[in-house]
């Protein structure tokens, strides 16, 4: 990039107090973008990963699975819609940093209670605007996610060198275990709405507020647990031991989550119905053996495309993982569970969206049907739990027995013939 | 983020007459970067890289418009595009019908046209024939790989089996009005006005 930043500019709107200092981008193979700050700051190293989401950037911002990432917004006008008191999906932002094209001169909506920008600030969010993040992003789909690191103000001026060791020497994302710095750290429940008819222990991996929201509208009392939960602490929720479980979204390596794995598995030993989402599908597609990788570039946004090949009607959807399950996409697969079976698969490029186990109440997807930000395609999803947990209800009614394993046969059959 | 100017050797300009006083603007100085912008990113999405790619303009405002797109893309990629100009006066098929016009010279790049990917870019498409001219022009220097098409503004009423791959701007008019497009290499002016058709 040839374009020189003035160290100060005053903004468009010509309000004032609201100036922007020079700030450069620094990706780690030595590539730099000059932009002009924006946000907080300062400096900040994470992940460079790319959002092709046009809408919904304050539920991106707050997602905790974008912990460690700096987002670059493909969409190029971002926070015309300002912030507002209702669409946080967790108590903070937590993206390591924000690039965007052109900056929204003011908000406009009737729902908006402050800008974009000062919401940022005010929570020491460093980003960078006024740069071609059509170039970056290309470079990142040739290239592969990597490294990056925003210095805007004093650290802009530091030398190039400098900057570029700070970015390698940053932590790499795999191998990075995130979900104990995102969970909460005390459980709380989140009460039925109308007549509660179950109780799930849901695993905080990195949930989004809209998770047992969702679930709560089903007639769900959703007990949210810390990602240290033991099996006794799961087992502990509810009367008679939960109706459910879940395993929510989360940020980092699946590899590196051996802890909740062992959870996962003492849940399947023990044929209570288990759903998750994302981070929780890695989870149960490592539970079940198969091995979990890092995509190139990730899939990020709320334009996704996937095919539920059960019915073989597609979805469009919204994304945010950047580890995919490695499991064969033909046929069933045996596993120490049982059967199982790919059931959702991006048409993108075929990435495994989605796993069903046969012979078990448990099925989990790579995607994001709570949609926050997104569109609500996949909503039937939280439907098929509430079917799961009905059946084994009546399961257990006839049995009069507690469930022990190799007693799911039936809702397994129900399972894989209702649809 | 605007392209670089280039400040290039001015043209023999072909300004059949200025533009008239009712002309409406369509593309302000500001449109027609961003513009130019977007294709030259564009060219390098569908080529995946900068790698084969040759431009040529079509005098005359074709050509400093290549130059400026083979700017964006080396501002965007790091490394410089073969840009040059392809003159199609002897292949017009209107050549008999109009007033004598001099042959300017075609000017190819090191390395020919062979086997790359040529990019020809021109200001306003709209009946093709200019296009099928230069495809004719082509032909005589070599053997391209494959040809694009870039043009600022597509104005419709084609009368060949003609597209063009990038577009700046698609402009629907009427057979009777007149489009305008001036660049500041060749008129110190920079904008696309349209004039004529039936008076509102």
């Amino acid at each position: 990039m040839t374009t020189q930043t003035p160290l100060t500019v005053p903004s468009r709107d010509g309000r004032p107090g609201r100036t922007r200092e020079g700030a450069i981008l620094v990706l780690e193979d030595g590539r730099t973008f000059r932009g002009a700050s924006y946000g907080a700051v300062g400096e900040t190293v994470g992940e460079a990963v790319f959002s092709t989401g046009m809408t919904g950037y304050q539920e991106t911002l707050t997602d905790p699975s974008y912990h460690r990432q700096v987002i670059v917004m493909t969409a190029p006008h971002v926070g015309n819609t300002g912030v507002n008191t209702e669409d946080d999906e967790s108590t903070r932002i937590w993206v390591a940093g924000y690039v965007v094209r052109d900056p929204a001169i003011r908000s406009s909506n009737w729902r908006a209670t402050r800008d974009l920008e000062d919401e940022l600030d005010e929570q020491g969010v460093v980003g960078i605007c006024e740069l071609d993040t059509r170039a970056l992003t290309r470079h990142l789909r040739e290239r592969g996610a990597m490294r990056v690191g925003i210095f805007s103000g004093q650290a802009a001026h530091r030398p190039e060198g400098e900057l570029l060791d700070a970015v390698r020497t940053s932590p790499q994302m795999a191998g990075a275990a995130l979900a104990a710095e995102v969970t909460t750290t005390e459980p709380y429940a989140v009460g039925a709405v109308g007549e509660k008819r179950f109780t799930v222990a849901a695993v905080d991996l990195g949930i989004k507020a809209m998770t047992p929201h969702l679930m709560a509208q089903r007639g769900i009392e959703v007990h949210v647990l810390p990602a240290t939960a033991t099996i006794d602490d799961v087992l502990a929720v509810g009367e008679d031991g939960p109706d459910g479980v879940f395993f929510s979204n989360g940020p980092g390596d699946p590899a590196t989550a051996e802890r909740e794995v062992e959870l996962l598995r003492e849940v399947l030993d023990r044929g209570v119905p288990f759903f998750g989402i994302c981070f929780g599908n890695q989870l149960l597609g490592r539970a079940l053996g198969f091995g979990t990788y890092k995509l190139k570039y990730g899939h990020r946004g709320i334009n996704q495309p996937v095919m539920d090949r059960t019915t073989g009607k597609v979805e469009v959807t919204a994304h945010n993982h950047g580890f995919a399950v490695d499991a064969p996409l033909d046929g069933d697969s045996d596993t120490a569970y049982g059967r199982v079976r790919v059931s959702h698969v991006c048409l993108n490029d075929d990435v495994v969206e989605g796993l069903e186990c046969l012979d078990r109440p448990a099925y989990s997807v790579q995607y994001h049907p709570e949609a926050a930000a997104g569109p609500h395609d996949a909503a039937y999803l939280f439907d098929r739990f509430v079917e799961l947990m009905e059946t084994r209800q009546t399961t257990h009614q006839r049995s009069s027995a507690r469930v022990a394993p190799g007693l799911t046969s039936e809702a397994s059959d129900k399972q894989g013939g209702s649809r | 983020m605007a392209c670089p100017d280039l400040s290039a050797p001015t043209q023999s300009s072909d300004d059949r007459s200025s533009i008239p006083e009712d002309a409406r603007d369509v593309m302000s100085e500001g449109d027609i970067s961003r513009a130019l912008r977007r294709i030259g990113h564009e060219i390098l999405e569908r080529n995946k890289g900068s790698e084969g790619l040759v431009l040529l303009g079509i005098p005359s405002r074709g050509v400093p418009l290549a130059r400026r797109l083979a700017a964006c893309i080396e501002d965007v990629e790091g490394h410089a595009v073969p840009v040059g100009e392809l003159d199609i006066t002897l292949h017009r098929d209107d050549l008999r019908r109009n007033p004598v016009r001099a042959a300017h010279r075609s000017r190819i790049p090191d390395g020919g046209i062979d086997d790359r990917v040529v990019v020809l870019v021109d200001d306003v498409l709209y009946s093709g024939r200019t296009i099928r001219a230069a495809l004719d022009a082509l032909s005589e220097l070599g053997r391209p790989r494959a040809v694009r098409l870039a043009v600022l503004v597509d104005r419709g009423h084609r009368e060949l089996p003609i597209r063009a791959d990038h577009v700046g701007k698609n402009l629907p008019t009427s057979r009777d009005e007149r489009v305008h497009v001036r660049v500041a290499e060749v008129d110190g002016l920079e904008v696309v006005r349209i004039s004529g058709g039936e008076s509102r």
